[in-house]
C-alpha cells in the first residue's frame, strides 16, 4: 500500500513538474472535433511567439467530471476552460481567481456586451472568465417556401417581426401544401439548457426575465403577466399546430422540408446549409414587446484556478489566446461568432457581406446573457422544466412559472442567500 | 501459531480484497448516503458550511407533488411491465422448447435484444415512435386512414404505455432464458402421464407446465419487479420524464434532484425512501409465497 501511495506521488510529482518552472504552463481544453484543430494551431503560435512562456494544452474527454474530480483533488491545471454558465459556482466558491488584471484592457474594452457579462461576477464587479468565441440563435428560414406564400422576409434587425406579425406568418405558413408544421423550436432537443438558453429571449424580448438580477428573487420576476403572456402565446401557437413536436425528430426543417422555419443556435449551420443551399436565409430574432429582438449568447472559455500562481505567463498566453488574430482564427474553425467586435471584421463568415453577418450584428446588439449566479444550475432546471410542460399544450402556463418561483427561491434561501450575493 | 490460527489468517487475507471492494463502493457510500440524507450536501464545493437539516428533506419529498407523481409512474411501469413481460417471455420459452425445426436459430435470434446496449435500443425506437410517419405510425395510419397518428412518446396517456412495450421487449430474452431452463426441468414424464389421462394441451400448461415453474415464477416476478421499480435509462434519453411529468420514475426524479440540481442531501433522502420501499416490496413478496407453500 505505502508503495503504491509512494509511486502515486512520484507520478504527480512528474506531472506537476511543468509547473514548478515558472514559464512553462499547462491548460485544459475541451476535445471536440472543430476545436482540436484550433488548439493545435494555438498553442504552435504559442509557443513560435517571443513571449518566454511555453503552454501546452492537453484536451481532455468528459470534461466537466474531470474538472470537478481534478477540483477536489486540488490537482487543477494552470489555465481550464469552463462552460460560460458555471462561473459564478466556481468564483463563488473559490475555484477559480480574477483575471481582470491579467488580461490587457485593449480585450477587455473590445468584448461584445453579452461576453463581458458573461465573464463579470456579480459581489466584486471583477472579470474571471473570458470566452474567445459567442453562440447566438436566430430564426433560420426557407427561402423558396417563405417566398411562395407571400411573406415578406425581414432582413434587419430594426424589422423584426413582433409576435403578432410572426403568428401571422405561421398561420399563412400552416396553409400551404406540404407545411406540416411551420416553425421548429428545437423540442426534440428535450428538456435541458436548451429550453433555458432557447426560450428566455422570448420573455426578455417583452422586458421579462427569467430572475430578478439585482435581488435575486425568482417570485414576481419568472411569473411575472409578461412572461405568463408570452408563453400563453407560444403554448397557443403549438395547440394550434405551428410548433414542431419534440417527437417529429430533428430535420422537419432542413431535411424533409415540412417545416419553413426554425428557431436554432450556429451549431446548425452545416446542416441547414447542406439541407436547403441557397434557399436558406437569416431572420432576426422576433420581438415580443418592449425590448426589441433577444438573442441568448455563451459559451465555453478560459478561466484561472485558484491554486495558479505563475500569473505572469498565464497572462502572457491568455492575452495572445484572446488577440483579434486568435479570435477571428477560432471563429473560422469552429463556426461560432467572433467574441471581439474588432475580430468580426476579419471572419469570412461573419464579417461585412459574410453570411452569417447578422448573426455577428444580433450578438452584439441583442444578446442577455444567462443569470450569472451560483444558483444556476436550479434556476435553468426549474425554467426549462416548466418550458418543457408548457410547450406540450396542455399544461397551465401561470402554474408552471409559479412552481419554478418556488424552487428557485427555495433553494437560494437553503444557502443563505449565497451570500454574498444577498447584499 | 497454531495451524488453525494460521489458517483463520489467510481466509481473512482472502477475504480482504471482496472486503475492502464492497466496503468502499457498496457499503460506505450505503451509510453516508444515509447521513447526507439528514443534511443539505451539495455536489460541487461551496463556501457556506453543510449543514444537518433534520428532517427537512424527507419532509419537502414528501409533499412534493412532482415525487408523489414519479411514485405513481413507478408503480404503474412496474403493474403494466410486469405481468406483460413475464406473460410474452414464458411464451417464447414454450415455442423455444417445442419441437420446432429451426430451433437453433430462433434461440439465437431471440436473445439478439439482450445484445444490444439498452442506448442503441432507445434510439431505435425513437425512430420507430416518431411522427408523423414514424414505422408505428404507418401501421396505424393503415387502419386509421393516412394523415392520422399517435404522439406515442408525446402524450400524457400513452407515453408510459410506450416506454412499457419497448422495456419489454429490450429486456425479455432474459426471463426467456430462465423459464427455457425451467421447462427444461420439468420431467417428460409427467407430460406423458397427462396425455395418457387425456388431458388436452391447456390442461396439460396449467397442471403441470405452471405448478413446475414455480420457483422459477416466484424469482423472476422478484427480479422483474425490482428491475422495474429502478427504470431509468429509456427515460432519461427518450423523454426526460415529460411530456407533463407522465414519465417521471422516482429514479429520473432523484437523478434531476442530485445532478441537475445538484441536491445531494435531498437525492440522498430519495434513495433512502426508495430503498426502504424496494425491500418492503421484495419482503413482502417473499412473505405472501412462503405462506402459499406452507398451506
Amino acid at each position: 500500500m505505502k508503495a503504491l501511495f509512494t509511486a502515486a506521488a512520484a507520478v504527480y510529482g512528474l506531472m506537476s513538474a511543468s509547473a514548478v518552472c515558472a514559464q512553462d504552463i499547462t491548460a485544459w481544453v475541451i476535445d471536440g472535433d472543430a476545436e482540436k484543430a484550433y488548439f493545435v494551431q494555438l498553442e504552435e503560435a504559442f509557443n513560435a511567439s517571443d513571449a518566454g512562456v511555453t503552454v501546452k494544452l492537453v484536451p481532455i474527454p468528459g470534461y466537466n467530471d474531470a474538472i470537478n474530480a481534478a477540483t477536489l483533488a486540488g490537482d487543477l491545471p494552470d489555465v481550464i476552460m469552463i462552460d460560460g454558465p458555471n462561473m459564478a459556482a466556481m468564483a463563488w466558491a473559490g475555484t477559480i481567481q480574477p483575471i481582470g488584471d491579467l488580461l490587457d484592457g485593449a480585450v477587455l474594452d473590445d468584448l461584445l456586451p453579452a461576453v463581458r457579462a458573461q465573464g463579470t461576477y456579480g459581489p466584486d464587479e471583477d472579470f474571471y472568465f473570458v470566452s474567445p468565441y459567442d453562440s447566438s440563435v436566430l430564426l433560420w428560414g426557407n427561402r423558396a417556401i417563405l417566398e411562395s406564400a407571400g411573406i415578406e422576409i425581414p432582413t434587419s434587425i430594426e424589422d423584426a417581426w413582433t409576435a403578432e406579425e410572426l403568428g401571422d406568418v405561421l398561420a399563412k405558413l400552416k396553409e400551404q401544401d406540404g407545411i406540416e408544421w411551420p416553425l421548429d423550436v428545437k423540442l426534440n432537443y428535450g428538456a435541458g439548457e436548451w429550453l433555458t438558453y432557447g426560450f428566455s429571449p422570448f420573455i426578455q424580448s417583452a422586458g421579462g426575465d427569467i430572475i430578478d438580477r439585482k435581488t435575486w428573487h425568482a417570485d414576481g420576476t419568472i411569473n411575472s403577466e409578461s412572461n405568463v403572456a408570452v408563453l400563453q402565446t407560444l403554448q397557443d401557437w403549438v395547440n394550434a399546430g405551428y410548433v414542431v413536436p419534440a417527437s417529429a425528430g430533428d430535420n422537419k426543417f432542413y431535411g424533409e422540408k415540412t417545416a419553413a422555419l426554425s428557431w436554432v443556435g450556429n451549431w446548425m449551420w452545416g446542416a441547414h446549409k447542406e439541407g436547403l443551399g441557397d434557399d436558406l436565409v437569416l431572420i432576426p430574432a422576433p420581438s415580443f414587446g418592449e425590448a426589441g429582438p433577444v438573442s441568448p449568447n455563451g459559451g465555453w472559455g478560459w478561466a484561472v484556478p485558484a491554486s495558479t500562481e505563475n500569473l505572469d505567463a498565464v497572462g502572457k498566453f491568455l492575452n495572445f489566446a484572446m488577440s483579434t488574430d486568435q479570435v477571428a482564427k477560432y471563429a473560422d474553425m469552429t463556426g461560432y461568432i467572433p467574441a471581439r467586435a474588432s475580430a468580426v471584421p476579419l471572419s469570412a463568415r461573419y464579417g461585412e457581406g459574410g453570411e452569417g453577418e447578422l448573426f455577428a450584428k444580433q450578438a452584439a446588439c441583442c444578446a442577455i446573457v444567462r443569470p450569472v449566479h451560483p444558483a444556476y444550475p436550479v434556476i435553468t432546471a426549474a425554467f426549462a422544466g416548466a418550458i418543457d410542460n408548457i410547450m406540450t399544450g396542455t399544461a397551465d402556463v401561470k402554474a408552471e412559472l409559479d412552481k419554478a418561483a418556488e424552487t428557485i427561491d427555495e433553494d437560494i434561501e437553503d444557502n443563505a442567500g449565497y451570500p454574498p450575493f444577498d447584499q | 501459531m497454531s495451524l488453525k490460527s494460521k489458517s483463520r489468517r489467510q481466509q481473512w487475507l482472502m477475504l480482504s480484497p471482496a472486503i475492502l471492494g464492497l466496503s468502499l463502493i457498496v457499503i460506505l457510500p450505503f451509510f453516508l448516503s444515509i447521513w447526507f440524507s439528514f443534511t443539505d450536501q451539495r455536489l460541487v464545493p461551496r463556501p457556506i458550511p453543510t449543514q444537518v437539516v433534520g428532517f427537512r428533506n424527507y419532509e419537502r419529498i414528501l409533499t412534493d407533488d412532482e415525487f408523489w407523481q414519479a411514485v405513481g409512474n413507478t408503480v404503474l411501469f412496474a403493474v403494466l411491465v410486469v405481468p406483460f413481460q413475464l406473460a410474452i417471455s414464458l411464451g417464447a420459452a414454450m415455442i423455444l422448447n417445442s419441437k420446432l425445426r429451426l430451433r437453433a436459430a430462433l434461440r439465437t435470434v431471440a436473445i439478439l435484444p439482450l445484445l444490444l446496449p439498452m442506448t442503441v435500443i432507445v434510439a431505435i425506437w425513437a425512430v420507430l415512435y416518431r411522427i408523423p410517419n414514424g414505422p408505428f405510425n404507418a401501421v396505424f395510419q393503415l387502419f386509421a386512414g393516412s394523415g392520422n397518428y399517435v404522439d406515442w412518446l408525446g402524450s400524457s396517456s400513452t407515453a408510459m404505455v410506450a416506454i412499457v412495450v419497448l422495456s419489454a421487449w429490450a429486456t425479455f430474452p432474459y426471463q426467456m432464458l430462465i423459464y427455457l431452463a425451467g421447462l427444461q426441468d420439468i420431467a417428460e414424464e409427467l407430460y406423458e402421464a397427462a396425455r395418457i389421462d387425456g388431458a388436452t394441451r391447456w390442461q396439460q400448461f396449467w397442471n403441470v407446465t405452471w405448478p413446475g415453474l414455480r420457483n422459477v415464477n416466484i424469482f423472476l416476478l422478484i427480479i422483474t419487479t425490482i428491475g422495474a421499480l429502478k427504470l431509468f435509462t429509456q427515460i432519461a434519453i427518450l423523454t426526460r420524464g415529460g411530456p407533463n411529468g407522465s414519465t417521471t420514475t422516482i429514479i429520473y426524479y432523484l437523478f434531476k434532484e442530485g445532478y441537475q440540481t445538484q441536491k445531494v442531501g435531498f437525492a440522498s433522502a430519495v434513495a433512502v425512501m426508495f430503498f426502504l420501499a424496494v425491500t418492503a416490496i421484495a419482503l413482502l413478496q417473499r412473505k405472501i409465497f412462503k405462506n402459499e407453500e406452507e398451506t
